[in-house]
């Protein structure tokens, strides 16, 4: 069952990712919406695989710590696909357990993201955090689902309703690009222990077979989670 | 006239079927249980098998001649002896029984011609037909009827005229009940004038009689001449010969003639161990106080509270996998899962039967469960840097008289070799040949493994093994110059002597096909020059191997007990051990090969999976210490979102 649900919700994030991008370009004034022919004429895709190529270099003005929380995202990024490709890959293609040496490379590449995830974490929290100005929308998109009364009361009147569309879409980027930032972080903790305390003689197999079905969903929210982080980064990037 | 003839024709044919139809599926009286647990007493007549082959008279103590009972006659009064001659223990020659998992062969032994192969009736990849090498059923029975509780091969009717003149002397080698079944100590299956020495003197009408407390027997039929009826029997001519006599102890019959027999139901493990006994030359010390049993047995079960059979004796064997192949109903819940864990779709709970513990497994991931048979850690001895020689009752002929005791002694079986397991065969024939079905696991179990040394026949690139008479011809007389150790170890064998006697046997028109030595896994042969050449990876030059399930090791002493490197470290016996290649061959006696060849697994990769655990440790300190760094994290900004919310709060207050 989990491979079925695994490969529809990969292939739901990566379509609504696909949906959103084509509906809300990064850049709107260089690529206006309307001019979808120019937008996705071979040049103009070339240059995107550029630019996004050169996302991944190091530019000069950045500071000695800057170079650094970069070149750890990047690391984070390779053992992030590394991990993805050697977990998922044996599951969701051939359906098999993971084996063999998809396993040890999953090993080795393992304890350096968790490394890189612990140190970004810790570089890029602050960075993340929710400030004033993100709470109306939060709040919106909590009164949406649920408790609008309770929430009527908490209204802080900073002036979501001042925002135009497009600022409202940009700042829903940004915030989320925190809210999954945070549950990558989150996430990482029961993606992480489930399979460490696996490996101590503490659980019997039923506990085992739990552990190990708990580092599997949790990998999947993970991966997606992730997947849609690293869009909003790339997004944010562009701009 | 006609049409009313023929009305009654068919009416007598069909009344006379179902009359023979009622008759085979007729109960006797010990073929159901009425229920009750408690013993049954057995006070009987005994009946002998006539000349006709048939249901004697009642034996009288003062019948002249006085013949030994027959099983068939005896115990069948009671108890169906087809529907038992139906079972595991006595059906290997019927071609309709699937083989199922591989199972310990019969070893065809002889030094002289540096050969040792397995044998089997059964259809089973890697074993042969003994009729291949030349063995009648009555001569495979002579060589191995001494640890089989008769019936098979013993009663297969012999087509030879010279053989059935000779069966009639001796009788077939019915199933002897008491093999099992006798309750008495005085059951005598290997000393001086015991079964085995009984099947060994060709007595088999007598062996059974001989191996209860009940009787004695002396002389021997082997060599009472053709001329000689043991119905009506003659002082032969030659006065050395004693023809082979019965003498039934005193006081055994009643006033009835009726003759106490202590049967019991349940078997004891004594009595199983006469043919299923194990010892590895584990350490120099081998003496049976030195080494333990079975934990099953040491917490009080026996080998047939879980190795179980209603009258079809169609006992279960216990290996997972067993119901494919068998129709005995508790196949199924009779493995190790069978009790330890249980069916977990049955429903009512069965895990825990005769109260097995149900394992934990703490810290083993599951992967181990589908990759490994129970036996893998539990079974069998410790693993080593090189594998052990074993020997097994039917290979050695332990518990028989004159057994040799040298470790070196042939067969070589080597054990454990942690192999993956071939399958389970269903073998239906066709065209006289097997067509295999096979169902397989793909799990690595510990085995027991026989480098098969033999001279045979190469053609169309399939071998078959050459009559060991015309190999005896041939070929020993090249190899009869060598001399050949006290330990009953293999002469030592060299190329000129495998030349010599492949050119020996070249020249012999009965061999078709190029002659080949088949030897530690290699195939030997001559190419058009005449020079030796070898073969290696041929299939018929593989070992046999089949699963070790006994002695069952307790939890504290499996593999894995202390940790992960047990199996997973870069020297670990399991993956690494040495396996012996034994060849009769001097100058290859050395040769090993590595354990993981024989689990399909590429041994790069096991090395280097092997290797990874030596960083386990760190993996596991730097994890935790990026879930502690994590949390800190988290909490923190937890903490101060909260901080957040609480102002927020108190400014709308």
């Amino acid at each position: 069952m989990f491979r079925e649900i695994a490969i529809t919700a990969f292939i739901i994030t990566l379509v609504v990712l696909a949906v959103h991008c084509i509906a809300f370009p990064a850049n709107k004034k260089r690529c206006p919406f309307g001019d979808a022919l120019r937008r996705w004429s071979p040049v103009s895709i070339f240059r995107k695989i550029i630019h996004l190529f050169t996302l991944l270099l190091l530019e000069q003005k950045l500071s000695l710590l800057g170079v650094f929380k970069k070149l750890l995202f990047l690391l984070a990024l390779l053992c992030f696909i590394v991990l993805a490709i050697t977990g998922f890959y044996p599951l969701l293609v051939m359906d098999k357990h993971i084996y063999g040496y998809f396993v040890m490379v999953h090993a080795t590449f393992a304890p350096i993201f968790a490394i890189c995830v612990a140190i970004l974490a810790i570089l890029w929290a602050r960075n993340h955090r929710f400030n004033r100005g993100d709470w109306p929308l939060l709040q919106r998109i909590i009164e949406r689902v649920t408790l609008r009364k309770w929430f009527d009361r908490l209204t802080i009147p900073s002036g979501v309703e001042g925002l135009s569309a497009e600022e409202a879409a940009e700042k829903s980027v940004s915030i989320a690009q925190k809210i999954t930032f945070w549950l990558i972080i989150f996430l990482s903790l029961p993606l992480i222990l489930s399979i460490v305390s696996s490996m101590f003689p503490f659980f019997g197999t039923y506990w085992q077979e739990f552990l190990l079905a708990a580092h599997r969903w949790t990998a999947l929210v993970f991966a997606i989670i992730a997947v849609i982080h690293l869009y909003l980064v790339i997004r944010t990037q562009l701009k | 006239m006609k049409k009313g003839l023929k009305v009654i024709g068919v009416l007598l044919y069909l009344s006379a079927a179902f009359s023979v139809t009622a008759q085979a599926g007729e109960k006797l009286l010990g073929d159901v249980s009425d229920g009750s647990r408690a013993a049954s007493h057995h006070l009987i007549y005994l009946y002998p098998e006539n000349q006709d082959g048939k249901k004697g008279s009642k034996i009288a103590p003062d019948a002249k001649p006085l013949l030994p009972f027959s099983t068939r006659w005896t115990c069948g009064e009671c108890h169906s002896y087809n529907t038992i001659s139906s079972g595991w223990h006595f059906n290997a020659v019927d071609a309709n029984v699937p083989p199922g998992r591989p199972a310990q062969p019969w070893i065809y032994v002889d030094p002289t011609i540096a050969t040792q192969i397995p044998l089997f009736y059964r259809p089973l990849p890697g074993t042969y037909k003994p009729e291949q090498i030349g063995l009648t059923s009555r001569r495979f029975t002579k060589l191995f009827g001494r640890h089989m509780p008769g019936g098979g091969a013993g009663e297969l009717a012999s087509k030879e005229p010279e053989q059935v003149v000779r069966e009639y002397i001796s009788g077939k080698l019915e199933i002897n009940c008491m093999t099992c079944h006798n309750g008495n100590p005085g059951q005598d299956q290997g000393s001086v004038d015991g079964y085995a020495v009984q099947v060994v003197r060709e007595n088999f009408r007598w062996a059974a009689a001989a191996s209860t407390e009940l009787a004695a027997v002396r002389g021997s039929a082997e060599f009472m001449p053709d001329t000689y009826d043991p119905f009506m029997p003659e002082p032969p001519e030659n006065k050395r010969l004693v023809p082979p006599t019965i003498t039934y102890k005193e006081n055994i019959f009643e006033e009835d003639n009726k003759v106490f027999f202590d049967i019991v139901r349940k078997v004891p493990a004594e009595r199983c161990y006469f043919c299923h006994s194990n010892l590895y030359l584990v350490e120099k010390e081998t003496e049976k106080w030195s080494t333990d049993e079975d934990v099953h047995l040491m917490a009080g079960l026996t080998c047939v509270d879980c190795h179980r059979n209603g009258i079809g004796h169609n006992i279960t064997r216990g290996y997972e996998g067993e119901p494919n192949v068998s129709t005995n109903p508790l196949a199924a819940i009779s493995s190790c899962e069978g009790c330890h864990l249980g069916e977990k779709s049955s429903a009512g709970p069965e895990a825990g039967r005769l109260g097995a513990p149900v394992p934990k497994h703490p810290g083993i991931p599951p992967v181990h469960f589908e990759k490994l048979s129970c036996t893998a850690c539990h079974s069998g001895p410790w693993p080593a840097k090189n594998t052990y020689l074993a020997k097994t009752s039917r290979a050695h002929r332990l518990g028989t008289i004159n057994v040799n005791k040298s470790p070196d002694a042939l067969p070589h079986i080597v054990a454990p070799v942690f192999a993956r397991q071939r399958g389970i065969y269903k073998a239906p024939y066709y065209l006289g040949r097997p067509v295999y079905t096979v169902i397989t696991d793909g799990k690595i179990a510990p085995h027991k493994l026989l480098w098969p040394a033999f001279w045979g026949a190469l053609k169309d690139n399939d071998v078959k093994p050459v009559d060991l008479e015309l190999v005896k011809q041939s070929a020993g007389k090249i190899l009869a110059k060598e001399k050949l150790p006290l330990s009953g170890d293999w002469p030592k064998l060299t190329t000129e002597h495998i030349t010599g006697a492949l050119k020996a046997l070249a020249s012999e028109k009965s061999v078709e096909g190029k002659p080949v030595y088949i030897a530690g896994g290699k195939l030997y042969f001559l190419d058009e020059t005449g020079k030796l050449n070898q073969e290696e990876n041929h299939p018929a030059a593989q070992p046999y191997m089949w699963p070790i399930a006994h002695d069952v090791r307790p939890a504290a002493q499996s593999l894995g007990a202390r940790g992960c490197g047990d199996c997973h470290s870069t020297d670990a016996p399991f993956f690494f051990g040495s396996v012996a290649v034994d060849t009769p061959i001097a100058a290859e006696r050395q040769a090993v090969k590595e354990m993981v060849g024989f689990q399909d697994i590429d041994a790069f990769y096991a090395w280097a999976f092997a290797f990874t655990f030596v960083f386990r440790p760190w993996l596991k300190v730097i994890a935790l210490g990026c879930c502690a760094l994590i949390a800190v994290v988290l909490l923190l900004y937890a903490l101060k979102a909260l901080a957040s919310v609480v102002k927020v709060l108190a400014e709308r207050d």
